[in-house]
């Protein structure tokens, strides 16, 4: 792998640890800041009171912030010394390729998997060594994990939110509201287990907000969903960001990310290789055409002419 | 590439061994079931040489009748895991009539099969008496293992082709196990059945009309051609040949068919309210006690143990029948012994959970409630047992007072089993079957060993207990006071390591949760 010193070649002006303090992650900070500008006034007013130690100048505060983290296994880096800042009521996107960490990453953030090194912060408590509450702060959307799925969509709804510590009634009233947004309704008294698969992650997301929590971390929130309900999703997203909620997603589909996220990071073999607004990051590209410059460009489809001649 | 298949086969037969406990008992009684069956048939066998020819034929059609309708009817219900689905060649290409005779081939490679070979063979042995007679058997012989190995392909496909749904597979299991032990009393019987006497004109005249039917012509021939009426010898002969060729036809249209059908989709049953959560407290341990219990249930995984457990004593007691032990001292043994494996049964329990633990993770659910939740519906099953079995048992053995003992042992073995458990599945998760997977998708065992764990649970609940069963036995041969010695000894002992296991679990499983969700990740 790369190591830590040279893991950000291409995007020259990335130096997040130096600047740090004032706005942090956006880079240029002061000139991106427009890019956004309908969602930060209003909405870290409204929906973010307390504002607790962190960040006394910045406008908004930070939700997540991830410090040198490291994983490896066994011989291989998954992780090679990643750093987040991301702010409360942005709609984060992490992109990458097969293979770059992301949802080691994730699974990290979200404490699910131990890193090697590192610091996890979600609003100012730390992920590992204070998990109980840093965890009522998160909801969690993992990757390929699998469901109690021998119960029905609502006992896994119930069993989620009891486990949060959410009281019966609160449970079975966000349950009904939860299932309506989603399009479950008539799937709650079936056994998840015999859910389509877009059915299951609908169900799992919905899981995931239950506590309401101030930070939504989704891996491949959209994978194997319908258009219609990933639009439907979309939607769900985006006002619980304009009310002052953060969702940090990652999915290997460009253009949903470019669409809907206002920041990005690109992760490449474990490092960020850019991170910032989404505009700074597609730097006047498209974001598909940034993110194959950033992962070392297309290879050249040679070698297998074999294919081309068919065999029957 | 009939190697290939074999090899196949073979490699699939020994990984079969690196399962999870119940699978590999369950395949060690089978190849015991098997290898006991063989015995017996082919002891027969060698002894019908010496009888004469018509009571050894009548006697070999019908034997051989019912070891045909076995491999029809069998597979229906245990053959449900089909590790060479046709199917699974699907995408190969292979041109359907040399897949079908491949499968069938590789088909060779079983318990079963390994049976069949050996009654074929038996059956030459019975006929060895003369030329004619011994040609035709050996005839018969390679027509009887075709004819079982089709029957039981065919059926095998039909029920994994038919019954391919989730519900279907859950519950073709307990179909399969109930069917065995109701097969056990029957054998029994009929091995106690005095031939030489009874019912031999009966078995005759039903096996002249057997005899000309599939499912007697091949064990038939060779004891019409001993007979000397090589025509009809002929005869039977042929409609055996005709019977492999129909079966042939089938299973090769039945492979053609699995082949371009796509998998029958399952009607979903729904399930109304919430079921066990709406009856445990509203908090995270009665959710999970209410999520544990649902699963006791619904997932074939644990509803296996639930059957399989009251088995084990019946097939043990008639066992020590046989063995000649008396009934009534027999009755105190299946309380304690459900409870043993009841008890031990929840000790991989987390593994079960898989990667679904996650939740768990995520809500960060204290062990406390994570433990107690899951030994509730142990509790909750084990104690009734306890409590009733035990005063059913002592009526049974007709002296209530060992009541106290059977209480303080079951008591000990049950409590003690559970708090062990409740450390060992934080401490030493291996891996387990996957949920809802087929056998077939078994993982390659990583992290801990799965034997010695399993044995040292289940050897340090014996050890724990011993001190009660020794009361216990003092209590029947001195004086019944001991009975009491057992029943406090077991009782506090009991509820010591239930309560110190749980909470030490407990404090295990805080320590380590993000451990077992990164086990889970691996297997």
């Amino acid at each position: 792998m790369e190591s830590e010193s040279d893991g950000r070649k291409p995007t020259a002006p990335r130096k997040p640890a130096a600047p740090r303090k004032p706005a942090a992650t956006k880079k240029p900070a002061v000139v991106k800041k427009p890019t956004t500008p309908r969602k930060p006034a209003p909405r870290q007013r409204g929906a973010v009171p307390p504002r607790p130690t962190l960040s006394p100048a910045p406008p908004r505060e930070v939700v997540l912030r991830v410090t040198g983290l490291v994983k490896r296994f066994e011989d291989t880096t998954a992780v090679a010394g990643i750093d987040l800042e991301i702010l409360a009521g942005s709609f984060f996107g992490i992109v990458g390729p097969n293979g770059a960490g992301k949802t080691t990453t994730l699974s990290m953030i979200t404490g699910l998997l131990r890193p090697d090194s590192g610091t996890i912060e979600v609003h100012g408590a730390d992920v590992w060594s204070d998990p109980v509450r840093a965890k009522r702060k998160l909801g969690v959307l993992p990757d390929r994990l699998r469901l109690f799925d021998r119960l029905t969509g609502a006992q896994l709804l119930y069993y989620s939110g009891i486990l949060h510590g959410l009281d019966p009634t609160t449970v079975r009233t966000r349950s009904a509201d939860l299932a309506a947004a989603f399009g479950l309704q008539d799937a709650l008294d079936r056994l998840v287990t015999d859910y389509s698969a877009g059915m299951t992650k609908k169900l799992a997301l919905a899981a995931s907000m239950i506590h309401s929590p101030r930070l939504l971390v989704l891996d491949e929130p959209f994978e194997s969903v319908d258009p219609v309900s990933s639009a439907n999703i979309i939607d769900i997203l985006q006002k619980y960001v304009a009310a002052g909620g953060t969702v940090v997603i990652s999915s290997h589909t460009m253009n949903l990310i470019q669409r809907v996220c206002d920041s990005v990071a690109v992760i490449v073999n474990g490092a960020v290789l850019a991170q910032g607004t989404m505009d700074d990051v597609r730097a006047g590209k498209s974001l598909e055409e940034r993110f194959v410059e950033l992962a070392g460009g297309r290879k050249a489809a040679e070698g297998m002419e074999w294919l081309h001649s068919f065999s029957d | 590439m009939v190697a290939q298949f074999l090899r196949l086969k073979l490699t699939l037969f020994a990984n079969s061994f690196r399962r999870s406990p119940w699978q590999v008992i369950g395949l060690i009684l089978s190849i015991t079931y098997g290898a006991a069956t063989a015995v017996f048939v082919v002891g027969g066998l060698l002894a019908l040489r010496f009888f004469d020819v018509e009571l050894a034929g009548s006697a070999v059609v019908m034997l051989g009748a019912v070891v045909f309708l076995g491999f029809t009817l069998l597979p229906l219900t245990l053959g449900i895991d089909d590790t060479l689905d046709p199917r699974r060649f699907a995408l190969f290409g292979i041109p359907t009539s040399r897949l079908a005779a491949n499968l069938a081939i590789a088909a060779l490679v079983s318990v079963p099969a390994a049976v069949i070979v050996a009654i074929a063979l038996g059956q030459i042995a019975t006929w060895s008496r003369g030329a004619l007679p011994t040609l035709v058997s050996i005839g018969s012989a390679v027509l009887i293992v075709a004819t079982a190995v089709l029957s039981a392909r065919i059926t095998t496909s039909v029920a994994s082709f038919l019954l391919a749904t989730r519900r279907a597979r859950d519950v073709s299991g307990i179909a399969g196990i109930v069917l065995l032990v109701g097969l056990a009393p029957v054998v029994i019987l009929l091995a106690g059945v005095d031939w030489n006497r009874y019912g031999l004109t009966v078995l005759a005249s039903v096996a002249e009309v057997v005899i000309w039917t599939p499912l007697g012509a091949a064990w038939g021939a060779p004891a019409t051609a001993a007979l000397g009426d090589g025509q009809a010898a002929g005869a039977q002969l042929a409609i055996a040949v005709g019977w492999v060729g129909i079966l042939w036809l089938v299973w090769r249209a039945l492979v053609g068919r699995m082949l371009t059908t796509p998998q029958r989709q399952a009607h979903a049953k729904s399930y109304a309210g919430l079921g066990w959560f709406d009856v445990f407290p509203r908090t995270p341990t009665g959710a999970i006690a209410a999520r544990s219990l649902t699963y006791w249930f619904r997932d074939s995984r644990y509803n296996t143990s639930l059957l399989v457990i009251p088995l084990i004593p019946v097939f043990m007691v008639i066992a020590l029948v046989i063995g000649g032990l008396p009934l009534q001292q027999l009755a105190l043994l299946p309380v304690p012994v459900m409870c043993l494996f009841l008890g031990w049964a929840v000790h991989n329990d987390v593994a079960f959970d898989n990667t679904a633990i996650w939740l768990h993770l995520s809500t960060s659910t204290l062990g406390r409630a994570d433990r107690w939740g899951r030994a509730v519906p142990v509790l909750v099953v084990g104690v009734p047992l306890v409590l009733i079995g035990s005063f059913v048992s002592a009526w049974i053995f007709g002296d209530l007072a060992v009541v106290a003992s059977l209480i303080g042992v079951s008591t000990c073995i049950l409590f003690s089993g559970l708090g062990l458990s409740s450390v060992m599945s934080a401490m030493f998760p291996y891996p387990a079957v996957r949920p809802g997977d087929s056998p077939f998708a078994q993982p390659q065992g990583t992290g801990s060993p799965a034997g010695p764990i399993q044995a040292i649970s289940f050897f340090t609940i014996v050890l724990l207990a011993l001190p009660a069963l020794v009361a216990g036995a003092m209590g029947l041969i001195y004086s019944p006071l001991w009975h009491f010695v057992a029943l406090g000894y077991g009782v506090v002992v009991g509820l010591v390591v239930l309560l110190v296991g749980l909470s030490w679990g407990g404090r295990v499983y805080d320590r380590r949760t993000s451990e077992l969700l990164a086990f889970a990740m691996r297997n």
